[in-house]
């Protein structure tokens, strides 16, 4: 490939050394251009440069959000989960009430399709040199649809609420050890500087849409969004229905282009077998969210289109560290070893998964270090490893879990791959408010229970897989994994600002979680959203967000 | 009319007593519960934080008779309380949902009423012939099939492939009544399948007995018309024990029919109560099963009464 070291030369000047380290790293070819333009989003390199230096090193043009262009004014109709509290962003912590948000909420950066991050409501950000301070350009007029410019103040104030305690926010874990009331700070009309806690080479992903809860709103908000739905996007409210449905409708006054359709209408379903059969009888156009277990129905059906998200969604099989037979590091090893991971994709997810290494590193994340080797099933080692650990003669073993997605399954394919090992499962499953109990210790068959599969969805960047279920002091340590080693390594992670840091962080923690194997990762995946024929210009997002600005049908 | 009264009197404080032990039990079913309101709210992974706090702000840390006490009063006085996940007043929708149920109960009884009641007759007249048999076990075979399976298979011929009926029983805002009950045919034609065998043989069995008794075989013998006998005096007889089981299916589609209304995407009583329960949202849960319990205390009262003015042999209360 040709580069054009000129050109190159003349966008180096003026950066800062992270990013010139970036850029380096791009010329010489120690990081991918999808790693490149991944992280050089998430530094606040803005993607007309990005492309710049993509094409100056002979990548080619930055890729954008692939929308087909339709006529405009259709009425889009898509169905979805009800949102199980009242829509309030404060408090939302449902795919439901997630999609409410985002139908007339922004955020200050979008996370893309393909984990790449987008200026939204902020037309740029920069870190300081130790990651501990981020400054955000916000973008000049834009209008809430209740009247109003959006300006600092109103970043400051929807933040500020998501950090502060005396809230019961949702956000409130996301924010933990990065971010406190008031650590938001307005620097003039249209910036603002968020003061960490502690230095974050990933902050930006915690104000994107990756952080469902960050929607912009005025800084008068008075805890009653449900009756406006005041916010900035494209689509403003029409009609909300608790239990029932929303509609919107095309906001004329929007800062960038109009959206296509004149009208969205969101209709409420409790269960997804309706879904099915209202999107076959053509009485909504799109699922949003369709599992691919359950929704096999839809997989082959030539009238449906089926679009397929990369995601790090996943089911983490814990065990615990300090609970027979669990105790020593071999008998994990040997579980993680009996599984065989392209069967469970192909099973459980009909093949759209990709398999997990037994850590949060899903190959998606830019920092992932490919380098490590994938562990593939292997009885004969497990038997070994059983052997050593005084295991030869079998054990026992209970595994408790949860009445969810296609987790029941899962449980019982491990049931029968552990027995040719000689581990006997007892299994018990449990609807899923029982098995969550009160989410803190003691209280919780998730967090109490020997062995367990919890549910985990997609994040942006692996910051919370990282931290809560893995750290010694961690709040959903599930496996009751305490190592120092991978505590120091997590934090120097979560820390680094340039990519090659996070990956050699990346690799170690890798590397130790396959010896150690607290938490089996046996896969990721994908996102699935269902449409009828003719549908086009849909996108959604892994977060289970979907944008339809662009929708239109035939 | 002395009788009726003391009837009603006693029938009406039996009916608040049971109300009464009906609100005791659901609070404390609601305490029971496991898990608590705020980590329903805000999602398992909420901060305990958070939820603590949410808690407090709900009034959930206070001692549970107060709390009962508190919403009890508020009852009796015809507030229903905020529901704890919609920050709305209870009220609108627990009516709404129970005019929704009500709905749908009347045109699956429209339906299934007269014709399982006819095809028992039918059946009782050609006791033992192919039309009997076709009646008794296709009836049967029916009332045993889930709901959800004949739903679906209905969905799909009538919504799917024939496209003649709205697979959502959700008809759109403003629709008047008889765009309502075109929603509502689909819905309830599953209702309708597990009703009308219970109905049609009922009606065929009293039937039966009532064709066999002496005072049909004398209306016979004096030489009344066969449709006479059959209408005025074999029918009236017959019916009896067939309206104690069409009023107490009334309990099941008033507050059974969730998996429909699921399946249906119908807003009724039975899946606000399911949802309020897997949610937490106690004000919803205490307030819909009450208000079912009402209903259902007043169905009966009527079948009570009804079943009086078709048998007089029955004496109201201490008239004997």
């Amino acid at each position: 490939m040709r580069k054009d070291y000129r050109t190159i030369d003349a966008i180096r000047r003026g950066r800062t050394e992270i990013e010139n380290h970036l850029i380096d790293g791009v010329v010489d070819g120690r990081i991918s251009r999808r790693e490149f333009l991944r992280h050089g989003s998430l530094l606040g390199l803005s993607l007309p440069l990005l492309g710049r230096v993509a094409a100056a090193t002979g990548f080619g043009v930055m890729p954008g959000l692939a929308y087909a262009a339709g006529a405009a004014g259709a009425t889009i109709r898509i169905g979805n989960s009800i949102p199980s509290a009242a829509i309030d962003p404060v408090t939302v912590a449902d795919a439901g009430g997630l999609l409410m948000l985002q139908q007339v909420g922004e955020f200050l950066c979008l996370d893309g399709p393909d984990l790449v991050l987008r200026p939204m409501l902020a037309e740029s950000w920069n870190p300081n040199a130790d990651g501990t301070v981020w400054t955000f350009k916000l973008r000049k007029g834009v209008k809430f649809h209740g009247g109003g410019e959006m300006k600092a103040d109103d970043v400051v104030a929807s933040i500020d609420r998501l950090a502060d305690p005396a809230n019961s926010s949702n956000a409130l874990s996301v924010f933990k050890g990065t971010l406190q009331k008031g650590g938001a700070r307005k620097v003039d009309d249209y910036t603002v500087a968020f003061h960490l806690d502690s230095p974050s080479g990933n902050f930006p992903y915690l104000v994107s849409s990756d952080n469902y809860n960050a929607i912009i709103i005025p800084a008068a908000y008075a805890g009653d969004f449900e009756k406006t739905f005041n916010g900035t996007g494209p689509f403003k409210l029409e009609k909300y229905t608790p239990k029932v449905g929303a509609s919107f409708v095309r906001n004329e006054d929007y800062w960038g282009e109009k959206a296509l359709p004149a009208r969205t209408e969101f209709t409420f379903f409790a269960d997804l077998q309706p879904q099915i059969l209202a999107l076959q009888g053509r009485q909504i156009d799109i699922i949003n969210q369709l599992p691919a277990l359950a929704g096999v129905a839809l997989l082959n059906d030539p009238n449906i289109e089926i679009m397929s998200l990369k995601s790090v969604a996943h089911q983490q099989v814990h065990m615990r560290c300090d609970m027979d037979p669990f105790t020593d590091a071999r008998v994990r090893r040997a579980v993680a070893l009996s599984l065989d991971r392209n069967k469970l994709a192909k099973g459980l997810m009909k093949g759209r998964a990709v398999v997990g290494n037994d850590s949060p590193f899903a190959a998606a994340y830019p920092s992932a270090d490919k380098t490590v080797a994938q562990r593939e099933r292997n009885i004969a080692e497990a038997k070994q490893l059983m052997e050593a650990a005084g295991l030869g003669k079998g054990a026992k073993a209970k595994l408790t879990t949860e009445r969810y997605l296609e987790i029941p399954e899962y449980a019982v394919l491990i049931q029968n791959a552990v027995k040719e090992i000689g581990i006997e499962l007892e299994l018990s499953i449990l609807d899923q408010s029982t098995y969550y109990g009160d989410a803190v210790f003691g209280k919780s068959n998730w967090l109490d229970s020997m062995m367990g599969i919890t549910d985990y969805g997609h994040r942006g960047v692996p910051n919370v897989y990282l931290s809560a279920p893995l750290m010694s002091e961690g709040s959903w340590n599930a496996s009751h994994f305490k190592n120092a080693s991978y505590d120091g390594l997590a934090k120097s992670y979560i820390a680094a600002l340039d990519l090659e840091s996070q990956k050699q962080s990346a690799g170690k923690i890798q590397r130790l979680l396959l010896d150690e194997t607290p938490v089996i990762f046996g896969y990721f995946f994908d996102f699935l959203t269902a449409a009828a024929k003719g549908v086009t210009g849909v996108q959604p997002t892994a977060m289970s967000q979907l944008y339809l600005d662009k929708a239109s049908k035939a | 009319m002395r009788a009726i009264l003391s009837f009603l009197v006693q029938r009406v404080s039996l009916s608040l007593v049971t109300l009464f032990l009906l609100s005791v039990m659901v609070f404390i079913a609601g305490q029971v519960l496991p898990g608590n309101v705020g980590r329903a709210i805000l999602g398992p992974l909420a901060d305990m934080r958070a939820v603590e706090l949410l808690n407090t702000q709900l009034g959930l840390d206070r001692p549970i008779l107060v709390q009962y006490w508190d919403w009890i009063s508020n009852f009796v006085q015809g507030d229903m309380g905020t529901s704890y996940i919609f920050r709305a007043p209870v009220a609108p929708f627990v009516f709404e949902a129970l005019g929704h149920t009500l709905k749908l109960a009347a045109v699956a009884l429209v339906l299934v009423v007269p014709l399982g009641i006819a095809a028992g007759v039918v059946a009782a007249l050609n006791v033992n012939r192919p039309l009997d048999r076709i009646i008794s076990l296709g009836g049967l075979s029916a009332t045993v099939l889930p709901e959800f399976v004949t739903g679906i298979v209905l969905i799909l011929v009538f919504g799917v492939w024939l496209q003649w009926l709205p697979i959502s029983a959700a008809w759109p805002p403003g629709a008047g009544l008889t765009t309502q009950i075109y929603y509502l045919i689909l819905p309830a034609l599953p209702l309708f399948l597990v009703l009308f065998g219970y109905i049609a043989r009922m009606a065929r069995s009293g039937m039966i007995e009532a064709l066999d008794s002496d005072y049909v075989r004398t209306a016979v013998l004096k030489g009344l018309p066969w449709r006479t006998v059959i209408w005025r005096h074999a029918l009236r007889n017959a019916l009896l024990p067939t309206i104690t089981v069409i009023a107490s299916q009334t309990t099941y589609l008033v507050g059974g029919v969730v998996v429909v209304e699921t399946l249906f995407r119908y807003q009724g009583i039975g899946s606000l109560i399911f949802t309020a329960a897997r949610g937490k949202d106690f004000p919803i849960l205490e307030a819909g099963i009450l208000t079912i319990g009402i209903v259902l205390s007043i169905a009966t009262l009527l079948a009570d009464l009804l079943y009086s003015v078709l048998n007089p042999r029955i004496r109201l209360g201490g008239g004997r």
